[in-house]
């Protein structure tokens, strides 16, 4: 089942966040919504809000790490959220307080699926992970 | 909720012994040198972390025969190979070829019985062994025996692995555990749990990203949206004071209020969807199987407060083991210098089983990462602050004891001549 649309039927409204919302890894996810203005993630989250049943319903239709194309990006949209809401449910503002975004931390590994893994770049491994690899 | 649930009494001074004075520790302030003065650091490397045992890794890193990793101790200078052979066996060495000394593995880790070092190809089998020289005649009286990888003392505790960097260590891993590896033996750990790994440098000396897992009395004012909800209660433990505290030799542990009563905002909505099911702990799942077992351990929770979020457990020198109703956590706190340092947050959770349980994972793992940018962008405050010069001292409260046991031993370690006037 493949498609060219962007997001699954009936999501058509969510397509403009495509483009900066939807991430690879956790990290990536993260950093878009520390980099976005107040205004870009509250309008984010007010439209991805309130879909986001609808979109736990249609996803759960298929296994967490194969999906269509078009359900995986919704799926991604999905996880952005979580990041969304902490600026607008707990800090009132893109980043935690007195705080800037800083490339010296990172989620090096986020969870399964479409969480990111440690590559080589760093060689302070920790605890492995037998199913992402 | 009663007030018998809800650990009655946490915020009546005096209802509960001082943990600083049950542990036999001092209560004047305490002096600051040891986060700014080069020459207690350079003690601190050779003193405290060659001599101390290290956390390395878990097992869980080595999954099967002939497994290996690379962990990079900065501190020590050393590049260390932790390998696990046929026999099951968990061995680290130097990770430096004998013959003119280049490192011999390049990548992180993997599965190989034989590494060979690329220089002039060298190969040695994963017990250290050197098993192959090219053009072996044209060497003088090589006797490979003699050759093998530089083995380094390696323990394993609960499936922790720990390496000491003396040639021979002064102290058995289980003396260096003490009663610390005695009270922890047996704590279960989940299972089938994925790995959430979380990582800063930072300009601030390591011990002070440890001094903010050592105590919840900064939860209020550096945390206010991220955790404090979750760790206070403003009407029964407003300040987040630790519900016990206790000292194990060179080690200690401390067990963190949860507020029973947390529950996300009404405005709050992500939340609510993200936490629909498996709701409880601010970073916790419910009381499943797994947490009943956990709290059942009498060293976890030892207070056997209904109340209780997460144990806070801290192996000296760097290293912390967390329990809580969510899964463990674990720290790193691994000096780069005096004033730079290499934190690794490493969070075990049960895997994703649902798109609903996924999402609530990444509110998990998004919440950690603003906590983490909180006590990084802090603890480079406080470097500045102390770098002044301004302050001799600091002044610990009783919910401190931790960061006052732990200047103690440091104190004890760096000034001694043997591990064996440190251990007195
Ligand atoms: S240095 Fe390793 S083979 Fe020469
Ligand atoms: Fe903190």
């Amino acid at each position: 089942m493949t498609t060219n649309r962007l997001l699954p039927e009936g999501f058509e409204n969510l397509e403009p966040f495509v483009g900066y919302w939807v991430r690879d890894t956790n990290n990536e996810r993260w950093k878009q919504r520390s980099l976005a203005s107040m205004e870009d993630i509250r309008s984010f989250y007010d439209a991805m809000l309130a879909r986001a049943e609808d979109a736990i319903t249609h996803l759960d239709k298929f296994p967490l790490d194969q999906m269509p194309e078009d359900a995986e990006r919704l799926f991604k949209l999905l996880l952005a959220i979580a990041h969304a809401a902490m600026a607008v449910e707990i800090h009132g503002q893109p980043r935690a307080r007195n705080a800037k975004l800083r490339n010296d931390l990172n989620v090096t590994q986020g969870p399964w699926p479409f969480g990111g893994v440690r590559n080589g770049g760093d060689h302070q491994k920790t605890i492995g992970n037998k199913e992402v690899g | 909720m009663n007030d018998m649930t809800i650990g009655a009494g946490i915020e009546e001074a005096g209802a509960k012994e001082s943990f600083t004075l049950a542990a036999g520790l001092s209560t004047e302030p305490v002096p600051v040198d040891s986060y700014i003065s080069p020459d207690f650091f350079e003690l601190e490397r050779k003193r405290v972390f060659g001599r101390a045992w290290l956390f390395v890794g878990r097992v869980d890193q080595l999954p099967e025969e002939n497994s290996y990793f690379v962990k990079e101790i900065d501190i020590c200078k050393a590049s260390v190979l932790v390998t696990r052979n046929e026999a099951g066996k968990v061995q680290a060495f130097h990770n430096v070829c004998s013959h003119r000394g280049n490192l011999v593995v390049n990548d992180d880790c993997g599965t190989k019985k034989r590494f060979r070092c690329e220089y002039h190809n060298w190969t040695y089998q994963n017990d250290g062994a050197l098993i192959g020289v090219p053009d072996q005649k044209n060497f003088f009286n090589l006797d490979k025996k003699k050759c093998g990888l530089t083995p380094i003392a390696t323990g394993v505790w609960e499936g922790w692995i720990f390496v000491n960097m003396q040639r021979e260590p002064e102290i058995s891993l289980e003396e260096f555990l003490g009663p610390y590896g005695k009270a922890y033996a047996g704590v279960p750990f989940g299972e089938d749990h994925e790995t959430l790994v979380i990582e800063a440098r930072f300009n601030a000396n390591w011990k002070l990203i440890m001094d903010a897992f050592a105590e919840s009395y900064h939860v209020p004012a550096i945390h206010p949206g991220t955790l404090a909800p979750g760790f206070a209660n403003p009407v029964h433990n407003k300040y987040a004071r630790p519900l016990s505290g206790n000292t194990f030799g060179l080690h200690a542990a401390w067990s963190a209020y949860g507020n029973p009563e947390y529950a996300p905002p009404p405005d709050s909505e992500v939340e609510r969807i993200a936490c629909k099911i498996d709701t409880g702990g601010l970073l916790g799942s419910d009381v499943n199987d797994e947490v009943l077992r956990l709290r059942a351990h009498p060293a976890i929770n030892p207070t056997k407060e209904s109340c209780w979020s997460a144990d806070v457990t801290s192996i000296f020198p760097n290293f912390n083991i967390d329990y809580s109703t969510g899964g463990y956590w674990t720290h790193e706190f691994w000096p780069l210098s005096r004033d730079a340092t290499h934190w690794i947050l490493t969070i075990r959770i049960p895997k994703a089983s649902s798109v609903r349980h996924r999402l609530q994972l990444e509110h998990y793992a998004a919440r950690w990462a603003e906590i983490v940018l909180e006590d990084v962008t802090n603890c480079e405050r406080i470097q500045k602050g102390l770098e002044s010069g301004a302050k001799d001292v600091m002044i610990l409260q009783d919910g401190e004891f931790m960061i006052r046991h732990m200047q103690e031993t440091l104190r004890k370690w760096v000034n001694a001549e043997t591990v064996a006037d440190a251990m007195k």
